[in-house]
C-alpha cells in the first residue's frame, strides 16, 4: 500500500515537474539572436539598399518612357495579341500571384517545360528566361510570342490587331511616335520591346529585410529589434553557415548567372532540358540579342553577351533566381518540382552529392539543419515579400491624344 | 589546375609589339602605376611581375570589369608576344562565365576586358605569358566581398 501511494506520488510529481518544465518553456523569451560579427554585417549591407538605382531594359529605346510603359502594360494583358483570342502575357503572369501562375509548369497550348518565374524587379536581371537565352527583356518576350505552345503569334497578326482598334493604334503613335511598321520582323520586335518597357517598371517595394538591413548599416538598435528575432537567425544562416549568399547575392537576392544545384533536368522519360548550355546556344544564334542590328544603342550592357563563354559544366545549369517575393511565387525550381518555400530549404539541406555535374563548382553541401534552423531560415526568406507584391492593379489606360508620327 | 579550371581559363591571345622591356618598367625599377595607387594589384615570378589595375575599382561582386595591365621582365626575360588572362575560385573549383578579351597596348602595356566574378569569395587571377619560348604562370588571390 505504502508502495503504490509512493509510486502514486512519484508519478504526480513527475507529471507536475513536467508540467512545469513545459510552462516555463513557454513563458520564457524566444533565444536572443546573437550579436552581428564584422563579416555577417558586411554581409547582410551587401543585400541592400533597396530599391537599387533605376534601371532599364537594355537596348530598348522605348524603356522607361511613360507612353510605352502603358502601352506595353495594356497589350500584356490583352489575349487579342494571340490569333485565337485565349492568351495573354498576364495568363502565366498574374499580378495576383506576383507574376507567375501558381503552376508546376506552366499551361500554353499545351503543358510547358519549365515553370513560371516572377517578373517582379526582371529588369534587374543579367539574363532572362532560366537557361539565360536572352540578354534583355524585350528579346524574352519574342519566345512567348511566337513559340506555337504560347501566344503564337506573328508580326502580321500583331498590325492587324493594333490598325483595327483606334484608341489602341491612338497610343502605339504616342508611344512609338510611328505607325505600326510594315516590315512583320519590326512590328514583332517594336511589341516586345513595349512589352519589356512594361515590365521593366515592375520593381516591388520594401520589406521587413529592408528595413532590417538599413537599420543595421545605421547602427540603430531599436530598429533593428523590430525585425523577427526567428527570420534574423535565418539571415545569419542565410549569410553565414549555410552560405547561400555567394549565389542568392547582392540587392536582388542573386548573382544574376546559373547554378547546378541537383534539380534533375529530364523533362520527361528521354527529354532532357540542357539549361545554360543550350540557353548560351540560343543566345548566340539569335538574331534579337544586344549584338544584333534590332537592339538601340546598348552599349555596355552587350558586354555580357560578347564575353559569355560556353563550358561543358553550363550543363543542366539554371538561373539562380531573385529570392525577394519568393514566398508568393510557389511552386518553385525550373521545373517546379518543390512545392514550398520548406521543401526548397529541405532540399538544401539534405543535398543529395551524387545529383550534382561531376565535373561542375564544388559549394553545395549537406547542411544538416535542426529543424528550429529549417524554421528560421523559412521566416528568413518570408521577411522578403514586399507586402504590396500580391496586390498590384494595373492603372487604367489614358485616353489617347493623336500626335504627329516622328520624322 | 583542374579540367574545369582550364576550360574556363580562356582569354585571347594578344600580340607583342616589341621583345625589349620598355617604358612599363619604371627608372627605379618599379614596374606600371606607383605602389601608392589604390587597388593595385600584383602577381611575381623569377622572370615578370604583372601590375593590375581594375577599372572600375574596388573589385566588386557581380559586376563586369577590365584590367590595365603592366608587364615588366625580370632577371633578363623578355616581354611576353602573348598573355592571357582568367580568374577563377579555386576552392569553389569553377572559373568565370566570361572570356576576357586582352589588347595590347604597346611597351608592356595591355588592356583585358569583360571579366566578371559572379560570387564573394577567394579569387585567383592567372596571367599566362608566352616569352623567350616558354610559359611563364604568374597568380595572385584577392578576396572579394
Amino acid at each position: 500500500m505504502k508502495a503504490r501511494i509512493a509510486r502514486r506520488l512519484a508519478g504526480l510529481l513527475a507529471v507536475g515537474l513536467l508540467g512545469a518544465g513545459l510552462l516555463a518553456a513557454a513563458a520564457a523569451p524566444e533565444a536572443p539572436p546573437s550579436p552581428l560579427t564584422p563579416t555577417e554585417r558586411a554581409r547582410i549591407l551587401a543585400h541592400g539598399p533597396w530599391p537599387p538605382p533605376r534601371a532599364l531594359d537594355a537596348g530598348n529605346a522605348l524603356a522607361g518612357r511613360g507612353e510605352a510603359v502603358a502601352l506595353g502594360q495594356q497589350l500584356f494583358f490583352d489575349p487579342r495579341l494571340s490569333p485565337d483570342g485565349r492568351l495573354a502575357c498576364a495568363s502565366c503572369h498574374a499580378p495576383a500571384l506576383a507574376f507567375t501562375d501558381g503552376r508546376v509548369r506552366s499551361m500554353g497550348r499545351a503543358e510547358l517545360d519549365r515553370n513560371a518565374p516572377s517578373l517582379w524587379n526582371a529588369v534587374h536581371a543579367r539574363w532572362w528566361d532560366w537557361d539565360g537565352a536572352a540578354d534583355s527583356l524585350w528579346s524574352q518576350a519574342l519566345r512567348p510570342l511566337t513559340d506555337a505552345r504560347e501566344l503564337a503569334t506573328s508580326g502580321a497578326h500583331l498590325r492587324t490587331v493594333v490598325e483595327a482598334d483606334a484608341a489602341l493604334a491612338c497610343r502605339w503613335r504616342q508611344a512609338t511616335g510611328r505607325p505600326p511598321p510594315a516590315d512583320d520582323e519590326a512590328m514583332l520586335v517594336h511589341t516586345a520591346k513595349l512589352l519589356g518597357a512594361f515590365v521593366g517598371s515592375l520593381v516591388s517595394a520594401r520589406t521587413p529585410f529592408d528595413d532590417f538591413r538599413d537599420a543595421v548599416e545605421r547602427g540603430d538598435a531599436a530598429a533593428m529589434a523590430r525585425y523577427p528575432v526567428d527570420a534574423r537567425r535565418g539571415l545569419q544562416l542565410f549569410v553565414g553557415r549555410a552560405r547561400c549568399h555567394l549565389c542568392h547575392a547582392g540587392p536582388t537576392f542573386s548573382n544574376g548567372e546559373f547554378a547546378d544545384i541537383g534539380a534533375g533536368f529530364f523533362l520527361r522519360p528521354g527529354v532532357v532540358d540542357p539549361g545554360r548550355h543550350r540557353g548560351i546556344q540560343r543566345l548566340q544564334a539569335s538574331r534579337h540579342s544586344l549584338l544584333s542590328a534590332h537592339a538601340d544603342d546598348p552599349g555596355e550592357a552587350a558586354t555580357k553577351t560578347r564575353h559569355v563563354q560556353l563550358q561543358h559544366r553550363n550543363f543542366g545549369e539554371f538561373k539562380v533566381p531573385s529570392l525577394r517575393n519568393a514566398a508568393a511565387t510557389a511552386p518553385y525550381l525550373h521545373d517546379g518540382r518543390l512545392a514550398t518555400l520548406a521543401d526548397v530549404v529541405r532540399h538544401y539541406d539534405q543535398i543529395d552529392l551524387d545529383r550534382l555535374h561531376a565535373d561542375g563548382e564544388r559549394i553545395l553541401e549537406p547542411l544538416g539543419l535542426s529543424v528550429g534552423e529549417r524554421a528560421d531560415l523559412l521566416a528568413f526568406l518570408q521577411s522578403l515579400e514586399d507586402p504590396l507584391a500580391r496586390r498590384w492593379q494595373p492603372a487604367p489606360p489614358a485616353p489617347c491624344r493623336q500626335v504627329p508620327d516622328r520624322q | 589546375m583542374t579540367g574545369t579550371g582550364r576550360a574556363c581559363r580562356a582569354a585571347l591571345l594578344a600580340a607583342l609589339p616589341g621583345l625589349l622591356p620598355g617604358p612599363a618598367a619604371a627608372a627605379d625599377g618599379g614596374c606600371g602605376p606607383r605602389p601608392e595607387v589604390r587597388h593595385r594589384l600584383e602577381a611575381t615570378s623569377a622572370r615578370h611581375r604583372v601590375v593590375f589595375v581594375p577599372q572600375p575599382a574596388p573589385l566588386a561582386p557581380g559586376r563586369h570589369f577590365g584590367l590595365d595591365i603592366t608587364v615588366c621582365p625580370r632577371g633578363g626575360a623578355s616581354l611576353p608576344l602573348a598573355l592571357r588572362v582568367d580568374a577563377d575560385m579555386p576552392a569553389h573549383r569553377h572559373g568565370m562565365n566570361y572570356r576576357p578579351t586582352v589588347r595590347a597596348l604597346g611597351d608592356g602595356r595591355y588592356r583585358a576586358d569583360g571579366l566578371l566574378l559572379h560570387m564573394p569569395g577567394r579569387w585567383r587571377f592567372s596571367f599566362e605569358l608566352s616569352a623567350d619560348g616558354r610559359l611563364d604562370r604568374l597568380s595572385h588571390e584577392v578576396d572579394v566581398e
